[in-house]
Parts: C-alpha cells; structure tokens; sequence
C-alpha cells in the first residue's frame, strides 16, 4: 500500500531534481495534469449536481433488472445483482469519498498545520511535547489506528447496532485524528525552513505580535507545501476509507465506493463490473490527487530555487 | 562511545514511544460501553466475566489495568482470546500467523528490488531519454494505485476470468513449494507494484547524482565499461536511500497487509487483526498493534543507527 509516510521522501527527490541544472525550467503541464484536472472536476461538478442528475435512485432496487451488464437501456453503467443502477450509486458514493476526503484533510489539516506551525515556531518545550505526541501518533499505521478508532468508538454490539451517521461521524473522526500528525510535521518541517530567515528576525525586532508573524510571514510560505501533500492526503483518506470498507467496518450499504466494493466482492464472478468499476473510481481518484499534489509541489519547487 | 549513547537513546526513544502509545490505547479500551471483560466475552454468565475482571486486572482502573497487561507482555504473557467459553492464548496464534506475514513482506521486497534496481539504473543512465519517459511517468501513475483496488482487480482477470490460479488461499511452503509460490503471487504482486514504483524512482534520483560525479567520469575515460560501471561505482554508493526505504518499510508494511491478507484470505497477522476486530477480541487487538507500533518504530529506529554505523557522511550532514 502506498503509504503516506513515503511522501517525506519523495519531497526530497523533487528538490534533488530542482537543485539539478538539467531539471527542466518551467513547470510543463504535462498530459497526466490536463485528465487528473479533468477527472477531479467532474467529480467536484458531480458531488455538486449529482442530485439533480436524471437518474435512478442509488438505493432503489429495480427488480427487472438484476446485474444487468453495463450498456443495459435507462442503466448505463449496468446493475448490481440486487438491481442498483451502478452509475447513481457511482455518483453518490462520489459525493460521500469526496466529502469525507476533503472534509477530514481540511480539519485535520487545520489543526495539524496550526499545531506544527506554533511549535516550530516557539520552539522550547512545546515543540518537545508536539513532536513526541506526533512520533506516537505515527508510531501506528494510519489504517491500524483508524481500525482501533473505530473499532471502539463505533463499538456496535449484536443487539444494539451503531446507527450509520454515528458511524459516519466516527470515522470522520478517525480519518482527522490519522491525517493530523501527518500534515502536522509537514507544516513543522517547512516552518523551521523559515522561521530563522532575516526577514522574520526584521519582523521581530519591529515589534510585530508572534501571531502576526506566524499570519503574515510564515503561513504564506508555508502553505503551498503543505497545500501539495494535502492532495496526497486526500488520496490516502480515499484508500484508507475504501480498506474500512472492505474490512467490512466502514459505512454498510453500499453507500461509498468502497463500501460498494465491499458489497460487489461476492458477486465477482456474475457481475464483475460491480468491482471494478468503483475500484477503477478510487484508483483514478487517488491517481489525480497525486498528479495534482505534485504539480503544486513542483511549482513550490521551482520559486524556492528562484529566492 | 557517541555511537553507544546514539544507541541507548534510541532505545529508549522506542520504549518510550511504545508504552505511551499501548497505554492510550489502554484508556481507549476504557471507552467501550460496559469494559473490554464484557465485550470480549459477551453472552457469558456475569460470575464468568466477574473473574476475568480480576485476572486482567480490569477492576484496578486503567492504570492497574495497563500495568498488568504490560508487565504480561514483557513476560511473554501475549493475553488470551476469549470465544465460545474457552480461552487460546495469543502468543500461540502469533506463532503461527507471524511467519506467514513475514514471507508475503519478504517476498514482496524481493519482488520489488528485482525489478527497481535494474528499472532505476536503466532510466537514470538515459536520463531524459523515451525509456526514462515512460518508466518514470507509468510508475508515477501506479505508486498511487491503490493495492487493493489493483488486488481486486488482478482476481478478477487472473483468478475468475482465466482461471489461472485460485483466488484466494494459502499453502504452507513446506507442504507443497510450488502451490505455495503459486498462491503468492497475487497478493505479493498487489504489494509489490507500489513498492517497485517508490523504490524505482528514489534510486533513479540517487543514480542521477551519483553520474555526475567526477570519479565517474574518470572510469569511463578509463575504458571501464559501462555495466561495470554502472554496477561497480554508481548502483553502490547510490543504494542507500533505497536500502533505507525498504528497510523503513518492513514496519510499516506489518500493518499494510490487513486488507491484501483479508482479500486473498492469507493467515497472517493482517488477517489475525481484522478477525480480531470483527469477533470483538480487544484484549488480543491490543497486544497486535502494540506488536505492530514496536516493530515499526524499531525498524525506524535501527534504519537511523545501521545508516550512521555504515555511512558516516549521514553523521556530519545531520549536526
């Protein structure tokens, strides 16, 4: 599994090929860009849309048309054995990835960023305090730990089942405290960058507020870097939301791609498209973030070589 | 005796972080409605659950709790799971469950290193060149494949369409090798590929830094020929940080091979974690991932000291 925990590393490659004088000068829009723009656009339009869209409803069963294959007349994308239209289920388990995604990545982010931020900037005691609370939290792969979140918290006895927005809410939660350390040390890493340049020392001996300093200076510089591993957050949210799923914890009822994969995985042999098309969904998806995020990434690169 | 004072830091650094992490997740554990005794044995009599509240100390409040759980596991006492009224030992289930992870992770490595050496020195040598382009951008596309995804879907062709191999199951490589290996190479296909491409385009970098080296032009002035070259004074210096990655992620990959040993039903730790979790076996989660946080901070750990052990350079360029 590609772990986000490699994307320290890849941040170094990219400013090994920046350093290098045979790197290419300008940040080419490469093809990879234009379908990755293209595919989370749509995604975007169809989270924003996709209620509107004449099409059947994704949890109404039409019982004339069970596991239809795609290409079936008012079923575009062809049926579930159970006789759900593929395509809306396709949309709103669109709605609920990108939701989840982007709502988990900004929050944890926020607090990962404002957390990082402030201890790389005071340093002292705190910084020891954030740092090992960090160390600890990624001590655990992220895919365990959700695992344990939500396996406690959603706790669902035989008898008394969780209901599925409390397992919503869950696993939200668990998806924000994984991205937290993650996009936290990121933010602390590029903090430190910059903290001790003169034009901050200036700041300071001006008599400028820290806040300010930390508002005006340093999370203008910042943010670009912590914007690009963002996207690849985004991404990894995605996977790990689709391995819940097929663990058979994530949201029931086919409601997300992966909980869509995880419903279709018996039905493989009868109707395949049922499993690959939400996995091809995921992987395109995870696939753009990362062409995205680097694009950003490699802008970033670029005006960093230029200072 | 700075190397030795690195060490014992380290060591505690790991011990630290262990028994911090194991101990949060112990006042997690406190969260579940009624307490880990009533979940773990749910339906049995209360004089049943009453007693197993005293043997793991639940009763002494999370810190009793926490301290007996851990002085067991320092023991060797890995807690027990509790089903159908009786009682099995974990240290027995990790006995078994260990080696077969442990071969999927191995030979996934192995898998990934045999074809990212030679990818990584060819693309970097032709730098730039058509190969370098597609090698580079196919690799950047399925590093962010998701395994699982490309695990269902490579069932899906090889397993149910062309009925190559079984879709799911697992031999033990000392009943029968060929059906074992067989059975490998799905699930460490589905983690290789990920692991090719990371590893693929980190050795490219460090090749295409190594090749501007002076000494190198001065072997191939010298008449060495270029795949000695290329192996004897550029694939050495520039493993390191291909070495370290593989090395960082024996850990990692611990916890990385749920969903794989779930998909393809292998019976390894990954697959022991999430039954666990489904039969509501807390006590036993627990101990897997403290096992899994151990082993992935010391993996970490030691990737630190062996790199400045071997490379003194890394001491200099980290003060």
């Amino acid at each position: 599994m590609p772990d986000i925990s490699d994307t320290t590393i890849e941040t170094d490659d990219a400013k090994a090929t920046a350093a290098d004088p045979h790197a290419k000068k300008k940040t080419r829009k490469t093809v990879g860009f234009y379908l990755a723009s293209g595919w989370l656009g749509l995604l975007v339009l169809v989270t924003f849309l996709g209620a509107f869209l004449p099409l059947p409803r994704w949890d109404e069963s039409s019982v004339d048309y069970l596991g239809s294959a795609p290409g079936t007349p008012g079923h575009f994308l062809g049926t579930t054995m159970d006789g759900y239209d593929m395509l809306s289920g396709l949309v709103n388990g669109a709605r609920l990835s990108i939701l989840f995604s982007f709502f988990s990545v900004l929050v944890g982010g926020s607090i990962g960023s404002f957390v990082g931020i402030t201890s790389a900037y005071f340093r002292g005691k705190f910084d020891i305090v954030v740092t090992t609370i960090f160390n600890i939290m990624l001590s655990i792969p992220n895919l365990v730990l959700s695992l344990a979140l939500l396996s406690v918290l959603a706790y669902s006895d035989p008898d008394h089942p969780t209901s599925t927005s409390r397992r919503v809410v869950v696993l939200i939660l668990s998806l924000v405290i994984v991205i937290v350390p993650i996009l936290g040390r990121i933010a602390r890493s590029s903090t430190l960058q910059w903290s001790g340049r003169e034009f901050i020392l200036a700041s300071k001996s001006m008599g400028t507020k820290n806040f300010t300093i930390i508002r005006k200076h340093i999370l203008p510089n910042v943010a670009p870097a912590i914007l690009a591993i963002g996207f690849l957050a985004i991404g990894s949210v995605i996977i790990v939301e689709g391995s819940l799923a097929l663990l058979g914890i994530g949201i029931p009822g086919g409601a997300s791609w992966g909980s869509m994969l995880a419903a279709g995985r018996g039905n493989i042999e009868f109707s395949p498209h049922e499993v690959y098309m939400p996995a091809l969904c995921i992987a395109f998806t995870v696939i753009s973030c990362n062409w995205f995020g680097d694009y950003v990434r490699l802008r970033l690169d670029k005006r960093e070589a230029k200072i | 005796m700075d190397f030795l004072s690195l060490i014992v830091k380290r060591l505690f650094g790991i011990i630290g972080v262990v028994v911090i992490a194991t101990f949060l997740l112990s006042c997690l554990m406190w969260l579940l409605p009624g307490d880990p005794a009533a979940v773990v044995a749910a339906g049995a009599p209360d004089a049943v659950i009453n007693e197993m509240r005293r043997d793991l100390a639940l009763d002494r409040g999370v810190f009793g709790y926490y301290i007996h759980w851990f002085s067991g596991l320092i023991r060797g006492d890995f807690g027990a799971y509790y089903l159908n009224g009786g009682s099995r030992p974990v240290s027995a289930v990790i006995k078994a469950t260990l080696p077969v992870s442990i071969q999927l992770i191995v030979y996934s490595q192995i898998v990934a290193l045999f074809f990212s050496i030679p990818l990584g020195l060819i693309s970097a040598y032709k730098e730039g060149g058509r190969f370098d382009k597609i090698v580079s951008s196919t690799l950047f596309t399925l590093v962010s494949f998701p395994a699982f995804a490309l695990a269902l879907i490579m069932s899906l062709v090889f397993a149910v369409k062309l009925g190559w191999v079984d879709p799911i199951g697992y031999v033990k490589p000392s009943e029968n090798l060929g059906e074992h290996l067989k059975l490998m190479i799905l699930p460490v296909t589905s983690i290789a590929v990920g692991l090719t491409s990371s590893y693929t385009r980190l050795l490219r970098t460090d090749v295409i830094a190594t090749l501007k080296e002076d000494y190198v032009t001065m072997a191939a002035s010298k008449g060495i020929s270029n795949s000695r070259v290329l192996w004897r004074h550029v694939f050495r210096p520039s493993s390191t940080t291909l070495l370290t990655s593989a090395a960082l992620n024996m850990g990692g990959l611990i916890g990385g091979t749920i969903v794989i040993e779930t998909i393809f039903v292998v019976p390894g730790m990954g697959y022991e974690i999430f039954y666990s979790i489904g039969a509501r076996q807390v006590i036993a989660m627990q101990t897997y991932i403290a096992l899994v946080a151990f082993a992935y901070v010391f993996f970490n750990s030691s990737v630190d000291v062996i790199t400045n052990l071997i490379d003194p350079r890394t001491r200099e360029r980290r003060a």
